[in-house]
Formats: C-alpha cells, sequence, structure tokens
C-alpha cells in the first residue's frame, strides 16, 4: 500500500482502466466498419437496402445506451436456458465482456453512421461526377473518391464520438453483472467510495484516468486529422485541435 | 472521309414537361473538332451529357465507330448496363466547367487514377502515362502538387490530362473556360488548340467564338433543343443562314 492516498488509488484503479479500455477497442473495430456500411446502406435508391439501415440507425440513436443494455442483457438472458446453454455457448455469450461490446458496437456505429451518411452526401458532386465520366463503377467512386473524401469531412466528428464511447464504456456494469473481480473504473471507484465516503479523492482519480486516456485520442485524432488534409493549402487546413494552455486570450 | 468515330442519331430528352432536347443527330468524324454552340438553355450541355451518358437520353441511339452503346425507348435496354456505361467512359471522356479534379489527390494521381483503376495498369505503367499527359499539357512540374494549390487554369490542364490519360477516342469538353479567370482562357485554349493539331477528335461545348471559328472544323448552333444550323464554321459564322444564329452571333461578337 502506497502512503500518499492519490497515488494508492492511481495504483488500485489501473486494471480496472484496462476494462473501459478493452470495452472501447473491443467496439471501434467493428463499430467502425458496420457504420461505413450502414451510412452506404442509407444512401442507396433501393428502399430494400436503405430502409433497414435507417431504422437501425433510428433505433440505437433514438434510445438511451443504457436501455440498450438492459434490454439487450434481458433478450439474451431469456433465451439462455432454451438456446445458449444446450448450444455451450453460455459461457460466451452471456458474459459482459462479449455483451458490453456487442451493444457498444451497436450504440456507435448508429450514430457513426448518421455522421459518415452526412459527410458522404456533402462529397461535391462535380468531383464523382468526374469519376463516373472516366468509367470507375459504382464501388470504384465510392472507393477512389466518395470515401476518402467523406472520412476527411467526417473526421472531427468521428473523433468526437470515439471519446463519447470511451466515456460510455462506464455504462457497461451498471447493467451487466460483475463478475468475480472483474470491475471497471466506476466500479472500482464506487467500491473505494463505500469504504471511506471520499467521493471527491476517488472519482476525481477515476476521472484523471478518463482524462488521460481522452487525450491519448484526441492527440491521435489530430495527428489523422493533420495527416488527412495533407493536400490542402497550409491556409486552408483546419486547425488542428490544440491542448495547450492557453493564459491569455 | 475519315471513319465516324461517334454518330447520335435522334436523342431526345425531357426533364419533366420540360423537353430539352427535341431529335438532335449528329456524327463526329476522326480528327473533327466540333464547337456546339448556342445560347444558355439551348440545350449544348445536355447533349454533351448525354453523349457519355452521365444524362439518359430517353429515346435515340449511340454509336461508338461501327458499335451501338445505347439505345433508349426499346424494352429493356433502357437503363445502359455497368458494363455498357464503362465501355463506353473509358472510348469518351470529359473535361468539366469546374475541372471537378479530385482535391486528395495529387496532380499525378489525378491522372494515373481511371488508368490504374479503370484500365488496370500497373502502377509503374499508369504513372508513367500520367507524366507523359501532364507534358503534353505543359504541367509535369506541378505533378506533386494538389488542385487547391493550382490556379484555374493549370487545374483545368490537369483535367485535360485526366481526360487524355484514358487514350480515348473522343473528349468531349463542357465549356472549359468558362470558369476561368480571362487571362486564364489563353493557356487552355492553347492545350485544347494542340491537341486539336495533333488530331484529336474533340466536341467542344463553347463560348468563345474565336475558338469556334478558328480551330473548330464543324459549328453546331443548337436552339431550343433542335441543330438549327451546322457546317463549317468560317462560313456559317460569316453568312448566318438562320434568323436565330444571326441574333446570336450579333449578341457574341459585339
Amino acid at each position: 500500500m502506497l502512503e500518499n492516498p492519490i497515488l494508492n488509488d492511481i495504483a488500485t484503479l489501473a486494471k480496472p482502466a484496462l476494462f473501459n479500455i478493452y470495452f472501447a477497442l473491443a467496439s471501434i473495430p467493428v463499430g467502425f466498419p458496420l457504420a461505413v456500411l450502414l451510412a452506404v446502406g442509407k444512401c442507396q435508391r433501393s428502399r430494400w437496402l436503405r430502409w433497414p439501415s435507417s431504422a437501425f440507425v433510428y433505433a440505437f440513436r433514438g434510445s438511451p445506451l443504457f436501455i440498450q443494455f438492459f434490454m439487450v442483457y434481458s433478450v439474451m438472458l431469456s433465451f439462455n436456458l432454451s438456446h445458449w446453454k444446450p448450444m455451450g455457448i453460455d459461457w460466451l455469450v452471456m458474459h459482459p465482456l462479449f455483451i458490453g461490446p456487442v451493444v457498444l458496437v451497436a450504440n456507435t456505429s448508429a450514430y457513426a453512421a448518421e455522421i459518415f451518411y452526412g459527410a458522404l452526401r456533402a462529397v461535391p458532386k462535380g468531383q464523382i461526377e468526374a469519376a463516373q465520366a472516366l468509367g470507375m463503377s459504382r464501388w470504384r467512386v465510392f472507393r477512389s473518391v466518395s470515401w476518402p473524401q467523406a472520412l476527411r469531412l467526417a473526421w472531427p466528428a468521428y473523433t468526437n464520438e470515439l471519446v463519447f464511447l470511451f466515456h460510455a464504456t462506464t455504462l457497461v456494469y451498471f447493467t451487466l453483472p460483475v463478475i468475480n473481480e472483474q470491475k471497471d473504473l466506476m466500479n472500482k471507484a464506487g467500491e473505494l467510495f463505500e469504504r471511506d465516503y471520499n467521493a471527491v479523492l476517488h472519482y476525481s482519480v477515476a476521472a484523471l484516468y478518463f482524462l488521460v486516456i481522452s487525450i491519448v485520442i484526441f492527440r491521435f485524432a489530430a495527428w489523422y486529422h493533420t495527416r488527412l488534409n495533407r493536400h490542402l493549402a497550409p491556409a486552408e487546413r483546419p486547425p488542428a485541435p490544440s491542448f495547450k494552455p492557453r493564459y491569455l486570450r | 472521309m475519315p471513319p465516324a468515330v461517334l454518330s447520335l442519331d435522334n436523342i431526345h430528352k425531357c426533364y419533366g414537361a420540360n423537353e430539352v432536347l427535341k431529335g438532335v443527330s449528329l456524327t463526329a468524324h476522326a480528327g473533327d473538332v466540333i464547337s456546339l454552340v448556342g445560347s444558355s438553355g439551348s440545350g449544348k450541355s445536355t447533349l454533351l451529357r448525354c453523349v457519355n451518358l452521365l444524362e439518359t437520353p430517353d429515346s435515340g441511339s449511340i454509336h461508338l465507330g461501327p458499335d451501338r452503346v445505347f439505345r433508349a425507348g426499346s424494352g429493356p435496354h433502357q437503363r445502359p448496363s455497368a458494363e455498357a456505361l464503362r465501355a463506353l467512359r473509358t472510348r469518351v471522356t470529359m473535361v468539366f466547367q469546374q475541372f471537378n479534379l479530385w482535391s486528395h489527390l495529387s496532380v499525378l494521381q489525378n491522372v494515373a487514377e481511371a488508368p490504374l483503376r479503370v484500365k488496370g495498369l500497373s502502377r509503374a505503367e499508369a504513372f508513367e502515362l500520367a507524366q507523359d499527359c501532364l507534358d503534353k499539357v505543359g504541367a509535369a512540374d506541378k505533378a506533386d502538387a494538389y488542385p487547391q494549390a493550382l490556379s484555374g487554369g493549370q487545374q483545368q490542364r490537369v483535367a485535360i490530362a485526366r481526360a487524355l490519360a484514358m487514350r480515348p477516342e473522343l473528349i468531349l469538353f463542357d465549356e472549359p473556360t468558362s470558369a476561368l479567370d480571362p487571362e486564364r482562357v489563353g493557356e487552355v485554349l492553347a492545350v485544347m488548340r494542340r491537341l486539336a493539331e495533333e488530331g484529336t477528335t474533340m466536341i467542344v461545348v463553347t463560348h468563345e467564338m474565336a475558338f469556334a471559328r478558328d480551330v473548330c472544323n464543324q459549328a453546331v448552333f443548337l436552339h431550343e433543343g433542335r441543330i438549327t444550323e451546322a457546317g463549317d464554321p468560317q462560313q456559317i459564322f460569316r453568312q448566318p443562314q438562320t434568323e436565330r444564329l444571326q441574333q446570336f452571333l450579333a449578341a457574341s461578337l459585339h
């Protein structure tokens, strides 16, 4: 045990932080392509492709994440005895480390899909026409022109979504069962709080973890943003977010 | 007479109740440089866009050389297949009024993209070809720049290189100088004049009457969706037969 209570908390909360990081890292790589797929689906002329994507996006943007966790968990639970156990996969599909990312993927892909959808629609029409006029197929136009441009337009908003997603990982264990010592930052901070009622200390240190990890995300996003916009003249480049303290305004 | 590169037969196009093209037929032979002139709303841009099927004609047919690439109004071929579009558009490319360069790609990549992705050239071949085409339009030194860093005239010359890189049989120009500063118009027209001298087949929608008169070997005057007058530009601009063309010339030549 460390003498300094802050250092002590930082050490105690290190392992729980890994759970939040796990939930985010497990959701983003699946949520991103799914969001692109949904956004493309929403852009289609055929209503049979457009409607399911729009419905999915609407459902998961239109309801609270908190309720989505409850709903998915109870639906999964109701199939447990009849399906998951006989199939021998209940240890996997009922595990919070599985259900958590599933719900987060659905939620983040819905939000990100809307961001990408807007960006795809904002790609200059002339550039798409130029691609068509050179014989590119619809897939090729998407791959060579619409998507690279849409990603550039969407990136700042998508960065926001990444940070929100990371913060939303705190909701996982509010709804799903905690198994043994598999606790995330919020569980552990709550547990520490119940010992000595020092809310300021424990929750501040938990918040500190979020701040630090958020800044890593911001930094990465800003670096990638600059990389994406190499093609713009320096004067036209949107300023990358800066975290240097500004004492004078 | 050199072989026909393109023939349009009785092309009609409506937008709702507005009939923009009322049966246009036109033939371009190899080496022809045809100007399409007419006041705005006469349907000249729509006609050009019908040639490479950016707009689908309501009726009529399009032949490239001996191959029929499009026929409308008869059964299931109303919407051309993806394969037919690809085949047509690799043979007929287009230069736009607003250049429409892809802003996230460098100049060289802009020119190489279609040969690389559509024609399936290797990277080395595509970039070499792109460099050659940039040379041709005098933009070789800008190969690594991005479109935003270029002037309008430079962008349009790169756009011409991009259209050339497909080695097309015909290039369509949709008001290529209308979005340019007056002092940039000359450099683009010079490139087009050189292409014409090399025997490139081109159809040019333009308001540059001097270009239409001096460079083009054929002028086509469109009025309200019909070809009102066509022929040798020296002749029809000097001695217009119809009142419409007389009025148009009076207004555009001052």
